[in-house]
């Protein structure tokens, strides 16, 4: 299953890297060509998003449960790799949820960081992955000079979860209320 | 209640608020990025927290640093084989195991223990592993092949009763606990009692299969100038012969057997306030040998705090003495600086790995530093060493009785290799199995510093799993939250 899983990475990283890249160019233009690129967001990222669940699904078959949950290489890929999944299905949800609207004011830049974000985890998740295999990058070194060293399984202690947790519900609060009052 | 109305209004028109010219929507939108972009930066800056501690009673103490370096060379005459080492540490731990007199009894002090010992009664060592082909998993894993199921210090080390229990380890051979082993010598690898028979086990050491093993002690042989020679096999045993130290403790009399000669040394015990407070140096007093030793007297008025060494220093014999240190080894300016001595064909093949010239060889070294014992040691993966030969180290040739140390030294890494086995390294939790099976050496997928983390997150396996999970179902969570902020505080399309 390794070397299917190493061919369908492609897709994902592909399609989704291009996905960033038309909303860079949405977020900063108005012209017809960005409003074109636009409007092959949401296929991008839904065939994107789709390519990456089924890297994953292949990828979870690569090693058995055992193995892959007991390595540190192998901990920190499917970590990044199932945050990357959730956060692209994220834009996907709310690029076609809020529609062209998320390009007005000042929500086309969050977009634009979400974009850049979601890069820098598809990025971390493919590094990884070549690790796993044997072929190394220097973004390993250059997260350990951001102080992850990538040899060490990411997770945090049990306060940080306390955090993350409330702050998924604060969170989740605020968009039901907001949701709530607009259609009040 | 005219601000709630004011702002329901913002929600349901965008209209700007009329004192900040900033809406409530937006306002509430950069605060759902702010709360995801903070916990994000709080996940970042406390990742890999909270798990790894030390826990004596599990056997865990992980070392302040995971690696250190040694340097190495290598020059052999034809007739003698010289290594030379040098490693840094802040300063040399000379005194081990020591009977303190108090309360009226000799009480035993620097025992082996988990971590450093408490109160740095501990001696410095360096080893070496070495290995003509015999051994063929040692030159692509190294030490790792000698580390077997339920090895002592451990978490889950077996017991002395276990050990005491088996009948070929405890009652004939007299082992009390599980020490380094070759694989072969195990019909399985991951269970330490399953000890082939023994004719099978003549037959694999007449075949070589077995790893010589030069041990030297910062107490227990080098005030005599000697180090031990061992070997590993079905456990780690000294060569035939007598080695450099015996115990000096009569476990009937509960006393030691020998005290210091006050004719030779002009005391006959050591004092405790000048160990704990590092008086005693080389050129002092700190050891009991044939030397400068008296049988004990039992009748002299021994006060409280006189200390006398537990292991008595003797001139070996045998395979068991081949091994010298040339010179003096002594530790200056951070630096032990050791040199090792022994006869190329020392005329025990059963015991050594006869040097060659021409031949190429394997070995791997280990530093014990800081007071740290057993287990708590700075191993190196597997080097090759030519006589004479293109190699990693290659040994230099001279002419005359001693080398000129004009080559340059080889750099070598030492790394704390935590609890990890031979067993585990073959089991479906290595992902690597796969490759050990194949014959792929340990150099072409780890470094050493990758193998010292693992060797740590091994010793915490299961908790560190279960947070790792946790925080993949917390940083989901995180993003759904994200997801269902962004889309209740955007506007949508056609509104």
């Amino acid at each position: 299953m390794a070397a299917y899983h190493a061919v369908l990475v492609h897709f994902p990283i592909a399609l989704l890297m291009t996905a960033t890249l038309a909303i860079l160019v949405r977020a900063v233009s108005d012209a017809p060509l960005a409003r074109a690129v636009d409007r092959a967001l949401v296929p991008l990222l839904a065939v994107g998003v789709l390519a990456g669940v089924v890297a994953y699904g292949v990828g979870l078959m690569v090693w058995p449960w055992e193995t892959i949950s007991a390595t540190p290489l192998g901990r920190n890929h499917m970590l990044v790799a199932t945050w990357t999944l959730a956060y692209w299905a994220l834009l996907l949800a709310t690029r076609w949820i809020i529609g062209e609207a998320i390009w007005e004011g000042v929500t086309r830049w969050v977009m634009a960081g979400l974009a850049i974000l979601g890069s820098a985890l598809l990025g971390i998740t493919g590094t990884l992955g070549g690790h796993l295999v044997g072929i190394y990058t220097e973004v390993s070194e250059a997260l350990r000079l951001l102080g992850w060293e990538v040899y060490t399984t990411y997770y945090v202690p049990d306060f940080t979860l306390a955090a993350i947790l409330i702050a998924a519900i604060i969170l989740t609060v605020m968009g039901i209320l907001g949701r709530r009052r607009m259609a009040a | 209640m005219p601000r709630v109305k004011e702002t329901v209004l913002h929600f349901e028109t965008d209209e700007p608020v009329k004192e900040g010219g900033f809406s409530m929507k937006r306002a509430l939108l950069y605060l759902a990025v702010a709360i995801f972009v903070g916990v994000l930066g709080l996940s970042w800056l406390t990742h890999g927290t909270g798990v790894i501690k030390n826990d004596i009673a599990r056997n865990i103490f992980i070392p302040t640093e995971l690696t250190m370096p040694l340097q190495v060379k290598a020059a052999y005459n034809g007739r003698d084989m010289f290594f030379r080492y040098r490693w840094p540490t802040r300063q040399p731990s000379i005194y081990h195991d020591m009977i303190k007199f108090e309360g009226g009894k000799w009480v035993r002090h620097g025992a082996s223990v988990a971590g450093p010992e408490p109160e740095g009664i501990y001696e410095d060592r360096v080893t070496m592993l070495v290995d003509d082909g015999s051994v063929p998993e040692f030159a692509r894993y190294g030490g790792y092949i000698t580390v077997g199921d339920r090895m002592r210090f451990f978490t889950n080390e077996a017991t002395a009763a276990e050990v005491r229990a088996h009948p070929y380890l405890g009652q004939k051979m007299k082992q009390t606990e599980v020490g380094k082993h070759l694989p072969a010598t195990r019909l399985d690898i991951s269970d330490w009692k399953s000890v082939v028979p023994e004719e099978q086990l003549a037959a694999l050491r007449k075949a070589g299969y077995f790893l010589d093993l030069w041990h030297w002690r910062a107490h227990r042989s080098n005030p005599i100038g000697a180090s031990d020679d061992q070997y590993i096999f079905e456990a780690r045993y000294g060569d035939a012969g007598k080695g450099p130290f015996t115990d000096n403790w009569d476990s009937q009399k509960q006393q030691p057997k020998f005290m210091l000669d006050p004719d030779k040394t002009g005391r006959r015990a050591l004092n405790w306030d000048d160990l704990m407070q590092h008086k005693l140096g080389f050129d002092d007093v700190y050891y009991i040998s044939e030397d400068n030793s008296a049988p004990f007297d039992a009748n002299y008025a021994w006060k409280t705090g006189d200390t006398i060494p537990r292991r008595f220093l003797q001139r070996g014999d045998g395979s068991h003495a081949d091994i010298k240190v040339a010179g003096k080894a002594r530790w200056k300016d951070g630096y032990w600086d050791v040199t090792l001595v022994r006869a190329m064909d020392t005329g025990n093949p059963a015991d050594d790995k006869i040097m060659v010239d021409k031949r190429v060889y394997n070995v791997a070294f280990a530093v014990h530093r800081d007071t740290f014992g057993s287990r708590w040691h700075y191993v190196s993966l597997p080097v090759t060493l030519g006589l004479g030969r293109d190699a990693e180290m290659i040994a230099a040739r001279f002419d005359g009785d001693a080398p000129k140390w004009d080559q340059a030294w080889t750099n070598v890494v030492l790394f704390y290799p935590g609890q990890v086995n031979w067993p585990l390294l073959n089991s479906a939790k290595h992902a690597g199995a796969k490759d050990i099976r194949a014959g792929v050496p340990v150099k072409s997928r780890h470094s050493e510093i990758q193998l010292a983390h693992y060797g740590v997150e091994m010793e915490f396996a299961d908790a560190i799993k279960r947070q790792w999970l946790f925080t993949i179902g917390a940083g989901v969570l995180l993003i759904l939250g994200f997801g269902i902020a962004l889309n209740g505080l955007l506007g949508r399309k056609g509104a």
